[in-house]
């Protein structure tokens, strides 16, 4: 057993949701459902789609627990990235008009920490945030909003009307140096 | 500017650390599904990325979740587990508040059973189908089924891009209660497919068998079972 699934208490509630315990689910909604709905609603900006969208979350996590391997992910980190993947699957069936915005939009200021938010938050908050504020001020924005927004390569070039080769060769740099500075 | 030079990611990792932050299109992101189903490597390259990325989740401010919303989650689960017994209640509740992603899923599935040319309304039919969603452990819908138990047809969509990865074949199984499973048939990417459900095998394909798709190579598994992995699964369950 790797060591961090001692740790985590909601390592042990996985098991037991696989096995169809109720009450496991409903510990685990208990414990982690308000930071999964603030996921939703800053990825969709709309409290009803975020509890349509919150509640699939949680029936799929009723049916994929037994897919959840405690040594690839923490249990958090298994849940918002179905959080985070339904919220974006949703934002995109908005259609292309959700790609819409002028690039003077691409600010996210409503809501979204910045450098100095993540700073106050947990240890690998930390970490990354001070990564990400490392990078330099347009590639930090590129790679949160390309997090947030599910924006792919394309919309991002789009909205930026710089040409796909560039963004990518941003994004792909930056994501190398926020791995370098996570190492160090 | 005199900032040491980062190597680049080698080109794997780069793919990973793509779909880890999101930015693939839903085709390449279907491959990138994919591949995580018979690549561990590639696999724990996403992993490990969208650990680095989490913690920008996790400083977003939390947000109390409606009361309402765990009696109706709770609701839900009878359809979607082994249990069945108050699948009738839910069924109910659920014609008021259906989802959309139910109502999309009723698209398809419309799409799917029936062909342009058919003017028959298919509302008897409904009633009677068995609809599971297939998806991968990261949650993503990569095939839908509909299991017509009159007709004893299953019809498939496969919801992956075509071409996406030629060297390989996507096989259907039907797994009963007892958990052996039964190969139903091979399901083209990007294709809707009508496949008829032997006798021996009907019976078996009830509210809360599963539905699965593993990798095979062409032609498919020669083994008594999926040989390759299985990319996505998922229950039949009433809508």
């Amino acid at each position: 057993m790797p060591a961090t699934s001692a740790i985590d208490p909601l390592t042990e509630l996985m098991p037991r949701i696989a096995a169809g315990d109720r009450a496991a689910l409903r510990q685990l909604y208990q414990a982690t459902s308000s930071k999964l709905f603030g996921v939703c609603l800053r990825i969709l900006s709309n409290r009803d789609e975020s509890e349509d969208v919150l509640q699939e979350v949680y029936i799929t996590i009723w049916r994929r627990a037994d897919r959840f391997e405690a040594g690839r992910a923490s249990v958090m980190t298994w849940i918002s990235t179905i959080a985070r993947n339904r919220a974006i699957d949703r934002l995109r069936a908005r259609g292309p008009l959700a790609y819409a915005e002028p690039v003077d939009e691409l600010e996210i200021e409503d809501g979204a920490p910045r450098a100095e938010a993540l700073l106050e938050a947990a240890q690998s908050s930390e970490a990354l945030g001070k990564c990400l504020s490392e990078l330099d001020e347009r590639t930090e924005k590129v790679i949160r909003t390309a997090f947030f927004d599910g924006v792919t390569y394309e919309a991002l070039a789009a909205r930026m009307e710089t040409p796909l080769g560039t963004v990518k060769s941003w994004i792909r740099r930056g994501l190398a140096k926020l791995k370098g500075c996570l190492e160090s | 500017m005199s900032e040491p030079l980062t190597p680049d990611l080698p080109e794997d990792e780069a793919l990973a650390a793509e779909h880890a932050l999101g930015v693939l299109t839903a085709a390449e992101r279907a491959a990138a599904e994919l591949r995580m189903a018979r690549d561990p490597a590639f696999a724990a390259h996403v992993d490990a990325w969208r650990e680095r990325l989490a913690p920008m989740l996790a400083a977003l401010p939390s947000v109390s979740a409606p009361v309402g919303l765990w009696p109706r989650i709770e609701r839900a689960l009878p359809a979607n587990d082994n249990a069945g017994a108050s699948v009738k209640l839910w069924r109910g509740l659920a014609m008021g508040g259906i989802s959309v992603a139910a109502a999309s899923l009723v698209a398809v599935i419309v799409l799917a059973v029936r062909p342009p040319q058919v003017v028959t309304p298919p509302q008897p039919d409904f009633a009677q189908l068995l609809n599971a969603r297939l998806d991968t452990s990261g949650g993503q819908h990569l095939f839908v089924a509909a299991y017509d138990p009159v007709r004893k047809k299953l019809i498939v969509t496969s919801l992956v891009t075509p071409g996406a990865d030629p060297a390989h074949v996507h096989e259907l199984w039907l797994i009963p209660a007892d958990g052996k499973a039964r190969s139903l048939g091979l399901i083209e990417p990007g294709t809707s497919k009508t496949l008829p459900v032997p006798a021996g095998l009907s019976a078996l394909a009830k509210e809360g068998a599963s539905i699965a798709v593993s990798v095979e190579p062409p032609g498919g598994s020669k083994a008594d079972g999926p040989s390759g992995p299985v990319a996505a699964i998922g229950k039949l369950a009433r809508i």
